[in-house]
Formats: structure tokens, sequence, C-alpha cells
């Protein structure tokens, strides 16, 4: 196994906030995947030790200063999403790629699901089923693209 | 565990529901107290300014290809658009001179009713530079703020009509929250009609809605709606939204009315900021009759000063 840098960890979550930054509009909003979410996760179940809850917390503020939302909704839907990636982070390991997909899309739609609740409670209009579309482009880029490509365990 | 010695490999820290409980309290301490009071807009101000090369870098590669499609426009399609701009220059300079002969009569008359004068307001030209990232809601961030003496509050226009208003100040952007954003109202007029009601955004579906009207209002399919400019912020009769659908239902005393904005984040990328008018008709209502205020003090002494009081403090 690799030698992971808490460097390479920062590195990858400021690309994949400038990803999310970009000026996404209309369907292409609704179809954007959670850069951040899915950086968070691919280094939580690979280093635990530096990739935890907090530095989700962090992640999760900073997508709110940039959205302009209230301050913590991210970040609290992160942290949520972050522990229950930690817990079975030992087992998770162990699993095959398919099972380790199904289990990240769960926890992508519980980070979709805890957000859209604290959207509603704050008094925002619902925007509709579409929004949960965002979990299937997430899930689709994590399963093809990043594990494929940077998984540190390599191909079996 | 700790007297045990365990190695390096078991040693986690604080167990991880420990951790989400800390961070759990501490979220909904910070969600609180931002929704509640705005202690928190001077350190969202720096953080955001924190963040801003970032939001620069990610905006570069839609940049680049404005100014890449900017610089290969064929030639063809400049001198159409020359063509066209300048027929339009015709038709304008003609309804120009109309309107200053219209504005000096106006103006003249006015005198006559003693009304108050209107005002043009003087603007501020800024740029979308993007749309706002959260689905729940319609804001846009344009290019100046704090250092160009944006403030919250002012409206925002193009060349359509009304796109919204200014609810954030940041140094160097500001955030716009459009009129279809579930939180943004603004106070209309029918133009066919003159009927005043107030348009609320829908936060869905790109519309606003006007709740509150009777079943047999007179609005039809097709009316423009437009500003009344009786609350200070935009000024009047500028263009809002056009009435879309109209439904009435037996069960319910008020009439379902949907309009579709006219001006579109969408479509311009220039946008005005009106400054905030301080010379309102309520405004100069209020001085006037402080004014009559002082000098009935004056004349008969202290003994009538109340009755007034109320209409102060705008």
């Amino acid at each position: 196994m690799p030698v992971i840098k808490r460097r390479m960890i920062y590195a990858s979550l400021l690309m994949a906030l400038v990803l999310q930054l970009f000026p996404w509009s209309g369907w292409g909003l609704y179809l954007r995947p959670d850069f951040v979410l899915l950086a968070l996760l691919f280094w939580m179940l690979r280093a635990p030790q530096y990739c935890n809850i907090g530095l989700a917390w962090f992640a999760g503020l900073a997508i709110d200063l940039a959205s302009g939302s209230l301050f913590g909704q991210n970040a609290l839907a992160y942290a949520i999403t972050a522990f229950f990636a930690v817990v079975y982070q030992r087992r998770l390991i162990l699993f095959t790629d398919l099972q380790q997909t199904s289990y990240v899309f769960l926890l992508l739609l519980i980070n979709q699901f805890t957000l859209f609740l604290l959207k509603l409670f704050a008094g925002a209009e619902s925007p509709g089923y579409y929004y949960f579309l965002s979990c299937i482009s997430s899930i689709l880029l994590w399963h093809f693209v990043i594990v494929r490509l940077f998984s540190p365990r390599g191909r079996h | 565990m700790e007297y045990q010695q365990s190695p390096k490999f078991f040693v986690r820290g604080p167990s991880a529901f420990a951790r989400l409980i800390m961070f759990a309290t501490l979220s909904l301490l910070l969600i609180a107290s931002d929704a509640r009071f705005s202690y928190l807009s001077e350190v969202r101000q720096s953080a955001v300014s924190l963040l801003s090369p970032f939001q620069w870098l990610a905006n570069r590669p839609v940049v680049l290809y404005n100014d890449f499609s900017d610089f290969f426009t064929s030639q063809a399609n400049l001198r159409a658009e020359v063509k066209r701009l300048n027929s339009q220059a015709l038709v304008h300079g003609a309804a120009l001179q109309e309107l200053k002969t219209l504005q000096a009569e106006n103006e003249h008359l006015r005198s006559l009713f003693d009304a108050s004068k209107t005002t043009i307001r003087p603007t501020k030209m800024a740029e979308i530079m993007h749309l706002g990232s959260d689905p729940f809601t319609h804001k846009v961030i344009v290019n100046i703020g704090a250092d160009k003496d944006v403030q919250a509050g002012q409206a925002v226009v193009d060349a359509a009509g009304i796109l919204g208003q200014v609810t954030r100040v940041y140094p160097h952007t500001s955030e716009v929250t459009l009129l279809t954003d579930h939180d943004l109202s603004i106070p209309v007029q029918v133009e066919r009609s003159g009927l005043r009601a107030i348009a609320f955004g829908s936060g869905r579906d790109y519309g606003v809605n006007l709740p509150y009207l009777p079943a047999n209002v007179d609005i039809k399919v097709g009316d423009r709606l437009v500003t009344s400019g009786i609350d200070g912020v935009y000024p009047k009769g500028l263009g809002v939204a056009k009435v879309a659908s109209v439904k009435v239902s037996a069960g319910s005393p008020f009439a379902t009315i949907v309009a579709l904005p006219i001006a579109g984040a969408q479509n311009f990328r220039q946008v005005l900021l009106l400054d905030l008018d301080h010379k309102t008709a309520v405004n100069e209502e209020v001085s006037k009759v402080r004014e009559e205020e002082q000098l009935s003090k004056i004349s008969k002494g202290n003994n009538n000063n109340k009755g007034v009081k109320k209409n102060a403090g705008h």
C-alpha cells in the first residue's frame, strides 16, 4: 500500500472544491456530482487517520460559504455522512468494489436527504425529485472514474 | 484501552460517535445563530474573500470560452449585429426625442400639480459572474461589491426588466436574489388595469405567484406586471413578469395566478444596480410633516407636538 500523505488529501479536496465551484447552471446544477463529498469518502476509506469527521465538517463549511447557504447546513450533512463512513470503515475496505459502491451510494443518499431536510426546516422550497439526480451522477463518477483511476490497492 | 498500550493502528482518538455529537452540536449552533441573528456576516465576508481565488479559478474555463468565442466571431455575424444595432439606434433615437418633449411636458404638468418630481436614480453597471450553486435558492453573483459602494437592498435590472435585489455584499462581489427565489417578494401593478398586488417568488419552476387575490379578480393570461413603486426600493413602471396562467377552483376563495419573469439571468450578462432612493414619496411626506411640525411648534409653543410622530422613522 503506497504511503498516503496529508498534502495529497488537501490538494485533492481543494481540486474537488474548484470543480464544485465551477459555474454549473440549470440541469447542470442538478446533475452536478458532489465532488467534495466523493473526495472525502475516498480518503475516509483509505486514510481514516487523516480524513475524519472533522475534516468533512470543515469541507462542508467551505461549501456553505461558497454557496451562500446558512452556516453549517452542508457541514452537518457531511459530518453525519462521514460518521456512517467512518463507523464501518474497517469492514468497508474488505468489501468488493461493487459492495463498496452500493454502500457509498447509500451514504450519498443520506447526505442529500439530510441536506434536503435541513433546507426545508430553514424555510426553502423543495426543488423537486430531480434534486436527488446528483446522487446518481456522483455514484457513476465514483464507480467508473474515481475507483478505477485512483485506487491505491490497484485492480484485481 | 488506555492501560493496555495498544498498537498505533488501533489508536484513533475520540470515538466516531463522540466526534459526530461534537460537530453536529457545533453546526446546529452555527445554523441557529446564522438564521436568527446576523452575528456572522463579518466572518462570512472574510471567509468568502479567502475562497475567492478558488472561485476565480473555477470561473476561468467559462471566461476563457467566452473570450475565445468572442475572438472568433465571423465577420458576417458582426455585420449583421452592426446592422441590427444601427436600426435599433434609429428607432430609439426617434423615441428618445419624443421622450424629451414628453418629459418636459410632464415636469411642467407636475409642477402645476405641485407633485414631487420623479428623479432618475444613479445606476451601477455590473456583470453576472456565475449563477448560485445551490439548487434550493435562485441567486446570482455579480462582479462588484463593497469596494464600489454596493448596498444590500439595491434593485437589480436588466434590459427587459427587474431581475431581483442585492441581498449580501462581499468585498468584491455581491449576491443578487432573483425574483423567483422563495424569499423574495415585490409589489407590482397590472399594467392594463392598474390593480396592485404583491408577487412572491415560487422557489421552483422559475415563476412568481400572485396569492391572496379574489377568484373574480381582473387578471388575464398575458397581462404585464410592472413595479408599482410604492415600496421605495424599485422605481415605478419597470417590467416584472407576464401572467402565464390564471386558475380558479371552486374550493378556494382565491385565484391561483402564476407569472413568468420578463428579465432573465440566463439571457443577459450585464445588469444595472439602481442606487437606493432616499427621496421616496413616503420620505418626502414625512419630512414635509416634520417641517410643518417645527413651524407649528415655533408659532404655537409646545402644546401640540403629538400625532405626527408615528410617521417618523422611515
